[in-house]
Parts: structure tokens; sequence; C-alpha cells
């Protein structure tokens, strides 16, 4: 028990401190994820450095300006490149805190005229580093709320399928094959094709995410109702119903709370599986629309060859989700031992 | 069918009175459609007197758990009545029924999965209350730490789960719960047979005084007959589903009319013949 509890705690840890990150997306983020800067189009991953051209050694590390970056490091002899010293605790562009508060405190900067794009910058000059970590806020949101919308669609009918038997039994397990045998996506088009093309860009969003999690409600339900069959077998809900107790009393108190282990494991493995779903849908242009950013936002770019050969920084928000899913697969695995070490 | 014996309380009423009872199960056979019935006991007649002790007796899938449940109302007999106090279970409408539960409870073999372990010892002892909507929270507890008591529980393990409990107390824990509404009737379905031995005794000398304390009728159910001869008046012999034999405790020891039952009191004779043979 001790040392499952050990092995859960690395990806919570990773995935708590993540999540705070992209909460205080603002703070961590240099810039705003909608400013445009025309003069720096696809700029590379800004180099920081220690050492100046004349070969002193900085303990603040700093970037090079504008129009000289680049060509600083080859033609040293150029007396106009000047070192734009990296500062902690930078004023910025403001940003809302929890929607509420507005602040203008950034964890780290440079002085205009120099700019600090750490993954590089877009076709409009905005950073990529920023507007992966406001991306992340939507495309999160998206897999949770999906992820909750199908395990609770999940619970209710495995929950009743498996308690109550029967023709019900039958009826629900046989329709969530239905459901499973949906090609999904191309619902998914045709659910946007029957929305009006002028809506906000929001309840688009909501809209699809909401479809998603309710097509998605049949592999969590299988998954309860096994549970629920042997639940309901145990002793102790028969000696509640003994007592006289309700169905809807037998299942909150003793039939569903079995479940929920297996429901936080489904969770966690849901939340990636529809954060990709996010991301393909954006990436065909169904998702979240400009300025907003999203995981699906942004690699939507790599659709046009030229970004696609040119500019391999454009890959660096897929690079990232690797190591995230990762994490979730990590800590849905950790639940699962957890849940299996818990006897009953 | 054998008429019992009527000796003793022939003029109170009884408590429990079960004709003809009989539970059929449907079977499907396996890649087939048609189902057939499979008899786990039947016509099944008993007499509970307040106060007095019945044991019923027989080999593993004789039927007498499924007997247990139907008396406990837990499973609908397929034919036969029962009578509580002179009522007759099966003409009662869902609210009479709801409220007749508190007469009869179940303790079962296995305590560790007829408590829920998420919940704590106060939980489960006053959930009988909980369901029946009876006092306030405050209450429930209190008389949940008074059960506790009864059954030798120390009351400040009130939150403590089942599994940090030992197999003796989590059977005094089922026990105080069965307690919790007043029962009259409380049905031990091999309650002492998961136990060892210095527990069983515990256990059943805890019973003999909640018996004399409450005036409490117990039908024992049980594979052991030398267990429940210390502790019951009669005892019920079933095989296949049958009552074949049915007295009281001395007269079944005393005078076994029926095959099965001598071949019980020889394999019980035989155990405690080489157990003297050792000690000697």
């Amino acid at each position: 028990m001790l040392t499952q509890r050990r092995k859960l705690a690395w990806p919570v840890v990773a995935l708590a401190a993540f999540c705070c990150v992209v909460l205080f997306a603002g703070f961590f983020a240099p810039y705003d994820f909608a400013t445009q800067d025309r003069d720096t189009p696809f700029a590379p991953p800004t180099a920081i450095h220690f050492v100046d051209a004349g070969g002193t050694f900085h303990i603040r590390p700093f970037v090079y300006g504008p129009g000289d970056s680049g060509q600083s490091a080859e033609s040293s002899a150029q007396g106009s490149d000047q070192p734009y010293p990296l500062r902690w605790f930078v004023l910025g562009a403001p940003y809302k805190i929890a929607c509420v508060f507005t602040s203008r405190a950034h964890l780290f900067g440079v002085a205009r005229p120099a700019r600090i794009f750490l993954m590089g910058s877009d076709g409009y000059g905005r950073d990529q580093l920023s507007r992966f970590l406001y991306g992340s806020q939507i495309s999160l949101l998206a897999g949770l709320i999906a992820a909750i919308l199908s395990v609770a669609i999940g619970i209710l009918a495995g929950g009743i399928a498996g308690y109550y038997g029967g023709w019900i039994d039958e009826l629900l397990m046989r329709g969530g094959e239905l459901f499973l045998a949906l090609p999904w996506l191309y619902l998914l088009f045709a659910v946007r094709a029957a929305l009006p093309l002028h809506i906000s860009q929001w309840q688009v969003f909501l809209l699809l995410i909401s479809v998603m999690g309710l097509i998605g409600w049949a592999r969590p339900a299988r998954l309860i109702r096994g549970v629920v069959l042997s639940a309901k077998e145990r002793n102790f809900v028969l000696a509640a119903r003994g007592f006289g107790a309700s169905d809807a009393y037998l299942l909150r108190r003793h039939v569903l709370p079995q479940t929920y282990a297996v429901l936080l494991t489904q969770i966690t493995l849901l939340i990636p599986q529809y954060v990709l779903a996010e991301v393909t849908l954006t990436f065909l242009g169904l998702g979240v629309g400009e300025p907003m950013p999203s995981w699906g936002a942004l690699l939507s770019s790599l659709q046009q060859y030229s970004v696609l050969s040119s500019y391999w920084w454009m890959f660096l928000p897929a690079l990232l989700l690797i190591p995230l899913f990762v994490v979730f697969y990590a800590a849905a695995d950790a639940l699962q031992e957890l849940h299996k070490s818990v006897p009953l | 069918m054998n008429p019992g014996p009527r000796s003793n309380g022939s003029q109170l009423e009884p408590l429990l009175r079960v004709s003809g009872l009989g539970k059929q199960y449907l079977q499907r056979r396996p890649f087939s459609h048609t189902k057939i019935a499979v008899d786990a006991f039947q016509d099944v007649s008993l007499t509970i007197f307040p106060g007095k002790t019945l044991a019923v007796v027989g080999e593993s899938g004789a039927g007498k758990s499924s007997l247990a449940r139907c008396i406990a109302l837990l499973e609908p007999a397929t034919n036969g009545t029962v009578e509580l106090a002179g009522t007759n279970l099966a003409a009662l409408s869902g609210k009479e029924l709801f409220s007749m539960r508190r007469e009869v409870q179940l303790i079962f073999q296995d305590p560790s999965s007829a408590l829920n372990p998420r919940l704590t010892a106060c939980e489960i002892i006053a959930e009988p209350l909980l369901i029946q909507g009876e006092g306030t929270k405050s209450q429930r507890r209190a008389r949940a730490l008074q059960l506790m008591e009864q059954v030798g529980l120390d009351p400040a393990w009130e939150r403590k789960r089942p599994l940090e409990f030992s197999g003796g107390q989590r059977q005094r824990v089922a026990i105080a719960r069965a307690l919790a509404l007043g029962p009259h009737l409380l049905i031990l379905d091999e309650a002492l047979a998961n136990l060892d031995a210095a527990n069983q005794t515990l256990i059943l000398k805890l019973l003999a005084e909640l018996q004399a304390a409450h005036s409490l009728s117990f039908l024992h159910i049980s594979h052991d007959l030398r267990l429940v001869s210390e502790f019951a008046d009669e005892v019920a012999v079933m095989r296949l589903g049958r009552i074949v034999e049915w007295k009281s405790t001395r007269n079944l020891f005393a005078s076994p009319e029926h095959s099965y039952t001598r071949e019980l009191l020889a394999s019980v004779r035989s155990v405690q013949s080489i157990l003297l043979e050792r000690s000697a």
C-alpha cells in the first residue's frame, strides 16, 4: 500500500506542477498569446548567452537584440550587437488571474526592443511558448470536460445496467455498442455542418467538446457495469437490503463507491484521449479558432508544407505533449495499482 | 412431514411459522435459451417459539442458506408461507414489509464481506437505524456505541474500519448491527464457521447472553452438529433440500431415526473418540 502510494507520487506531483503552470499561464508566459510582431515571423528559438562576443562571462544570462541576432555569433567583429540581460519578475503585457484580477507581472522577460522566444515564434511573430501555455488551458479543459461528461454518463448508464440487469441492461449495452461503432470524427463534421456558420468560437468549442464527451460514454459504462455486477452481490449490500434500504440508497452508499477507483483511473486515461481529439479537430479547423491558442491550433500551421520543412521549432508543441501524456498514463497506471491493492 | 417436537411451550404462539416453503432457481443451460428449474429446498415447515433456538443442520448444498435468505426476506420464496408473530409476510404491503424487516435479522457466515470496508464501525452499526429513519444522527451514534458495548467491543473503536478488526471482532460488529433494530428473530447463517474455536465459544457465550437479555429467538444454520448441540433447543436435519428429521436436541442425540442423522452423529462421535484417544 505504501509503495503504491509512493509510486503514485511522482506522476501526481508532475501533473500538479504542470496544472499550476497552466493555471497561471499569464505569469509564466512572457507575452500575450495574441500580440503579433510582424518583424519577427517564424523566429527560431532565441539563444540565451552567458559569454558575449568579447569573451567576457556574464553571471546574468542575456540575449541579443533585433537586427543583429543571428549574424552576431558569426560576425563578432560587428560592434553594434547589444546584449539585453534576461530579467526575472518583470512587468509586461497585462493578463487576468482567474478571470478576475489583472496583473502585469511575468516570471521573466527582456527589455524592448529585444524579444525572447524560447520556443520560437509563429508566422505572425507571436511567441510560441506563451501560446503553448495559454493553449494548454483550453486543451486540458477540453479534455477534462469531455472526460468528465463521458464518465458521468458512463456511471449512470453502467450503474443502472449493472444494478437492474434484465432488459434494461440489454437495452443500454446494445445502445452502447451502437455508440462504440460510430465513426465519431465524421459525426463531429456533421454536427459542425449542422450548426450555423456564424456562432461564437466558444459556443462551437463547448458544443463539440460536449458531443465528444457524450458519444464516448459506452466504454466507461461497460467498465462500471462490470464493477457494479460484482459489487451488488456483496453481502453488505444484501444486508442493507435486509434492513429495508431502497435501490437509490444501495447504489449511492454501497455499490457506486466501489466503482470510484475505476472511475478515477478511467478519467485519467480519457483526458489524454480527448486532448488528442481536440488537437485533431482543431488541426482540421473544427475546434478552437484564431486568435485563441490551443494545442491543435499551434500544430495546425504544420499543414503548410513550407512550415513543415523549414521551421523545425513548430514541432515543439507536439514533442511537449509526449511527456505530458506519459505522465497521465503513469498516473492512471499507479491509480490502478492502488485500487488493486485496496482489499475489498 | 415430520410434525416436530411440540412438547415445549405449546401454549405460546410461535414467533416464526414456516409451512411448505420452497425455492426454485431458474438456471439457463449453456448455449441454449431453455431454462431448467433447480430446487434449492422444498416443502420446508418449521416453527420457532419466542426465546428458543432452532438449529438447521445439513451438508453444504442442502439448501440451508437459501432457506435463511427466504426467511430473512432477502429473497422471495417460490411457494409456501412464512408467518412472523402471526402475520403472513406474503400478504404484507411494501410499507408493512419495510417495518416488518425490523423483526428478523440475518448474520452472515463471512463477516468481512458482510461489512462495507469503507464505513466505520459506528456507521455500520447505525446503518439499520439510518435506513429505517430512526432518530437523529447523534441519537443513532449513541445507540451504536451502546450496542458496541453490549457485544463486547470498546466504544472507543467507533472510527475503526472492518479491516482493522479481527475476525471475531468483525462478527461482533455484525451482531451489533443486527441487534440495532431490536429484532425478535436472529438468523445465524453459519455465523461461527469462519471463526477459530476460542472465538466460537466466546461468540456463542455472547449470543446466549443476548438471548437471555432480549428474549431473542435464533435460527441457527450450520453444518456443524457438534457446535449447535451445545446451543440449540431443537435440531432440524436437512438433506437435499428437505427436512428429514426435526427433534429436540436431546431426543435427536438419544434416538436418531433417519439414516443421514445417524451418519452425522457417528461422525461427531468419531471425532470425539479420536480426541479422547489422543488425550488418553
